[in-house]
């Protein structure tokens, strides 16, 4: 299967500059056929993509639909508990068959394509079709139409700390192994609860794909784009933090620790408090906090190649998902999480924390405006290039965030998945 | 967390009562449309609720929406923010709104919604239908002036384009 059958090969598409990673051509942000092959090549190739979470699926036949790129998939529990992802797509008409957010299917039903009620078993195999045999003796489908050759492509599926993950390729390495021990051990981290959704919303965005996931991978920017933080004095780049990255450098995490050089109060119960005349708020009760981690990160950014972020902002926790939408245009699915043994007040927290995040966040709301900036300024010079040598002309780990070395990292992997 | 009951039909309320919501309703939107941002937080009672949350989240209980703030004092803080601290294309909005159906009364409160819809109009001229919805107050009246105790904004679709930097 494939969206790259009538475009030129790539070679004839992309000519990447001699300087390598520290250069990005332009037209690989408009181009609607480099945008079919990151189809094929990124989003259907070698890569694990978020499907959904976990606890949105607990019962058997409990399903959830999603987007892997340009792709509708259903992600279903099965009655053994695992979990199967389907590419949502009848093999008759090329309808899609769900189309709920989700919903539940027992045995009996299973999934219906509502054109002509076409019906599949959770593993995609094409189990009924109507008026096989005609009606009457009369029409029906041809007596050597075999439906066992004909089933719902099915992506392999995994899932750390209820996070699911799916990919359409064989040759993708298994999660852990495509995530390597830093990113999965992060994620351990983060995640260390029974899962609760406390909230999801999308942010469409006037950009490709990737000058969202760019920026999401950034180090650079969050102190000068979004002056929430440092205005408040809240984040600043002589913070201690870093860049990781894993061994391929496809993944990346950036962080900060609590730097204490500020006033603030800790209480008995481990909340801490802000205090007004430190900050500059009117009511600093917007950013009191407790210090989840033993690790004293209080702001880090996993991105994930190629849609996947999670984060931490103070006590917002989230997942995001990125979602194609043509060349010029993508969506950012949101989902807020807790934990299911939260206290009251520390779900509070939580509620306020999510004021800094999404497309009201005070602290990055930019984000869903800059790319759109950039989608503009380039599009009268698609011969032009991208200048990426902050922290030097390297990839890997740094211990700073004055570095754009994440960003050369997925300018690294989108050249290997695209083998440009 | 569903739609409040519909109008109880015995509910008694005076006609100073629905003049000062109805005054209320139509300040608030025009403070806003009309860029006087700095006048939206004195529309909410000081330990004031303003959130903004999807139709699908509030139908489903869950607590966070896009905005969430939990005192008049927060709402301030928003204000200072669009003026002086967030980064953004100059646009305006242009809030149309139903009539307000007062829905109850509890603990010296009135309970209301109200539909609306608001056209969001870039500098460069572009115009898109930015968010529709309702709002779901719980208002308080001192002195023949209303206030929002509590305004949840529920929007029909849980997508929204680019940012909300500006109250809905």
């Amino acid at each position: 299967m494939s969206q790259a059958v009538a475009t030129r090969p790539l070679k004839e598409l992309v000519t990447w500059p001699a300087e390598g990673y520290t250069r990005v051509p332009f037209n690989v942000f408009s181009d609607p056929e480099v945008y079919a092959w990151e189809q094929d090549l990124i989003f259907r190739g070698p890569a694990w993509s978020f499907l959904g979470l976990d606890c949105e699926i607990s019962a058997a036949g409990d399903y959830i639909t999603t987007m892997v790129g340009d792709t509708p998939v259903i992600v279903v529990r099965r009655a053994d508990g695992g979990i199967n992802a389907l590419v949502n797509r009848c093999v008759h008409k090329g309808s899609i068959i769900c189309f709920e957010p989700k919903g539940k299917r027992d045995r009996r039903h299973n999934f219906v394509c509502p054109y002509h009620n076409w019906i599949y078993d959770f593993d995609g195999n094409l189990t009924s079709i109507a008026f096989e045999k005609g009606i009457q003796g009369k029409g029906g489908m041809p007596g050597d139409f075999d439906k066992s050759r004909h089933k719902l492509t099915r992506l392999r599926v995994e899932t750390i700390r209820g996070l699911v993950f799916g990919t359409f390729s064989e040759a993708t390495a298994p999660l852990q192994e495509y995530l390597g021990p830093e990113m999965v051990e992060h994620i351990e981290r983060t995640l260390y609860g029974k899962l609760r959704i406390l909230g999801r919303y999308s942010q469409l965005m006037h950009n490709n794909w990737k000058l969202y996931v760019e920026n999401s991978r950034d180090n650079y920017h969050p102190s000068l784009l979004h002056a929430f933080f440092t205005t408040f004095k809240l984040n600043r780049l002589s913070a201690e933090g870093g860049t990781r990255q894993d061994a391929r450098n496809w993944h990346h995490i950036t962080f900060t620790k609590r730097f204490t050089d500020q006033g603030d109060q800790a209480y008995d119960s481990g909340m801490i408090r802000a205090m007004k005349e430190d900050y500059g708020l009117q009511d600093p009760t917007l950013i009191d906090q407790w210090i989840e981690y033993p690790d004293n990160i209080t702001n880090s950014i996993e991105s994930i190649m190629p849609g996947f972020v999670l984060h931490q902002i103070l006590n917002s926790l989230g997942t995001r998902q990125v979602i194609t939408r043509g060349p010029e245009k993508c969506e950012l699915v949101w989902t807020l999480l807790g934990f299911e043994e939260d206290s009251e007040e520390k779900t509070r927290i939580r509620v306020k924390h999510g004021n800094l995040v999404g497309p009201g966040g005070l602290v990055s709301m930019e984000d869903g405006e800059i790319g759109h900036f950039v989608q503009r300024g380039i599009k009268g010079d698609l011969d032009g290039m991208a200048i990426i040598e902050m922290g030097g002309r390297d990839v890997g780990s740094m211990p700073t965030r004055a570095t754009e070395t994440s960003v050369r990292g997925f300018w690294k992997a989108y050249r290997e998945m695209m083998n440009v | 967390m569903k739609t409040p009951a519909t109008t109880n039909k015995t509910l008694e309320v005076s006609a100073s009562v629905r003049e000062a919501i109805a005054r209320l309703q139509m300040q608030y939107v025009h403070a806003i449309d009309n860029d006087e941002i700095e006048r939206w937080p004195q529309f909410f009672t000081e330990n004031c609720l303003y959130r903004i949350i999807s139709r699908r989240d509030y139908d489903e209980g869950r607590p966070i929406g896009v905005w969430y703030c939990d005192s008049r004092a927060m709402l301030d803080d928003r204000v200072s923010s669009l003026r002086g601290v967030n980064v953004y294309e100059p646009h305006c909005y242009r809030h149309v709104i139903g009539p307000t159906e007062i829905t109850g009364h509890k603990d010296g409160r009135w309970q209301t919604q109200t539909s609306y819809i608001i056209v969001r109009t870039m500098h460069d001229g572009e115009m898109i239908l930015f968010s529709a919805g309702r709002y779901l107050d719980a208002i308080q009246i001192e002195g023949g002036t209303a206030r929002f105790a509590s305004r949840s904004v529920v929007t029909d679709s849980w997508r929204y384009d680019t940012l909300i930097v500006i109250p809905l």
